[in-house]
């Protein structure tokens, strides 16, 4: 009956997020595994205090409620092999609620990474990051401030996607006014502040997600930097297609490019000290097994990371409304039509590289 | 403002008499990122350290949300945003150079 249960996970190598439910299975399989205290199963347990009863036959009924009446009149040997026995399935009776429990929640976990998958194939390119997911990461599929963001982030892109084209119609039109055009820059930059501010809602409820970048495809992690886009990285893809360039715009620019990397190292340096301050209270007297103190005040001075994001973001903020404000018109359309297509191409590559074909081993 | 003095006057002291100060949080790390922020323009931050028990009443007393807010000048500038953005905007070097904060 139990080995039926196994069947249903079907781990996959790529999808490591099913490795927890694998290692289940293996309890299943009596091999006994370190999740679950590598115990053979309850009912081999069960056996020898049967065999101590059968023994203990001649000093009359041997039950729980009677133990204590007839311990006296034990020799030590037993009484120590009755008590362990008495441990062991207590113990052993501990597991199997712990494992049911497991079950119960993996298999909630299951239904939802079902429909997130489904909810990903639909919408294509954005696909690629629900895929790549890491064991560690699953945390998006039982938290649903997570999913209400990851859905509407899918939603986010496929709108971003849409506006893209119209904007590149607009520019290659020849009757297009600056009008016009100005109404793309205004709504394609109210577009990124309503991403930013889909961020600052998902920070508050895992804010460790948000930073990891599982919400974004494979390339666009590797440019990762404090839970997004980094500015001067962003300075640096516009520059050469806003030529032409007037004298004060270069030298605005190149102030601002400046100022862009002061502020980016310094939100940098931030962090480095999040880093060792977290890992020093972590850190804190290792090897007394007690480690709820230790964790508990490494998880208040987390509460700065929350912030990191915020900082971050809002220094994106700033600088695309500064560059646009220094641009013209029709240099801040373009500059904001090559500032999508990069992030459309870093999602093609992506997709690209997760579904290449792989060495068969 | 003179009946409930929260503040110490070493605080008052020194923002009067100082460039620029930031007020942070002990080991906090968004003043951390302050302070790094205004060294890396060439200023030299007097740093005041709040303690966690004495925070609230300091931002009572600042009117000030959260820690960390910045003096340029002997004048209330603002917290990390306010920093960030009025760097972005050019708005800050003059500031501090005014101050005579920045020797260059």
């Amino acid at each position: 009956m139990m080995n039926s249960t196994s069947t249903h996970f079907v781990p996959s190598r790529r999808m490591g997020i099913y490795e927890p439910i694998h290692q289940m299975g293996m309890w299943v399989d009596f091999k006994g595994n370190d999740c679950l205290d590598a115990s053979p199963p309850m009912i081999l347990e069960v056996d020898p205090k049967l065999d101590n009863q059968s023994e203990d036959t001649s000093h009359g009924t041997v039950g729980p409620s009677h133990k204590y009446d007839q311990e006296a009149s034990k020799p030590p040997k037993v009484l120590r092999r009755l008590a362990q026995n008495r441990e062991a399935a207590r113990k052993s009776r501990l597991r199997k609620k712990a494992y049911v429990q497991q079950l119960e929640s993996s298999k909630l976990r299951l239904i939802q990474l079902e429909q997130e998958l489904g909810r990903a194939r639909q919408q294509g390119l954005y696909a690629g990051s629900a895929l790549d997911a890491s064991p560690l990461d699953y945390a998006g599929c039982t938290n649903p401030g997570i999913a209400t963001f990851e859905l509407e982030y899918g939603q986010w892109v496929e709108e971003q996607d849409r506006d893209l084209s119209d904007l590149r119609d607009a520019l290659h039109s020849s009757e297009t006014r600056d009008s016009e055009l100005q109404k793309f820059v205004d709504d394609g930059l109210r577009h990124y502040f309503e991403l930013f501010r889909m961020k600052a809602i998902a920070a508050k409820t895992d804010v460790f997600y948000l930073m990891s970048g599982m919400w974004k495809t494979s390339a666009e992690r590797f440019f990762f930097w404090i839970g997004g886009f980094r500015p001067s990285e962003l300075l640096k893809v516009l520059l050469p297609h806003l030529e032409p360039l007037s004298e004060q715009q270069c030298l605005d620019l190149g102030n601002l490019a400046q100022s862009c990397q002061q502020a980016e190292d310094a939100l940098s340096q931030g962090m480095e000290q999040l880093h060792l301050i977290v890992g020093e209270a972590v850190a804190k007297q290792l090897g007394e097994g007690n480690y709820l103190p230790m964790v508990g005040a490494a998880i208040e001075k987390l509460d700065d990371l929350v912030r990191f994001v915020g900082q971050a973001d809002h220094l994106r903020q700033e600088i695309l409304q500064h560059i646009l404000r220094i641009l013209t018109t029709r240099q801040a359309a373009r500059g904001l039509l090559a500032l999508g297509e990069y992030f459309q191409r870093l999602r093609a590559l992506s997709l690209l590289w997760s579904s290449r074909p792989r060495e068969s081993s | 403002m003179q009946e409930a003095i929260k503040i110490p006057a070493s605080l008052r002291r020194m923002v009067a008499e100082s460039a620029v100060v930031v007020v942070g949080r002990r080991g906090c790390c968004m003043s951390h990122v302050a302070k790094r922020l205004l060294q890396g323009l060439g200023a030299n931050p007097a740093v005041f350290e709040v303690d966690d028990k004495c925070e609230d009443d300091v931002l009572v007393e600042l009117r000030a949300a959260e820690l960390p807010v910045v003096f340029v000048g002997g004048r209330w500038l603002g917290g990390l945003d306010r920093i960030m953005a009025s760097h972005i905007t050019g708005e800050l070097t003059p500031l501090l150079k005014q101050a005579g904060a920045l020797w260059l």
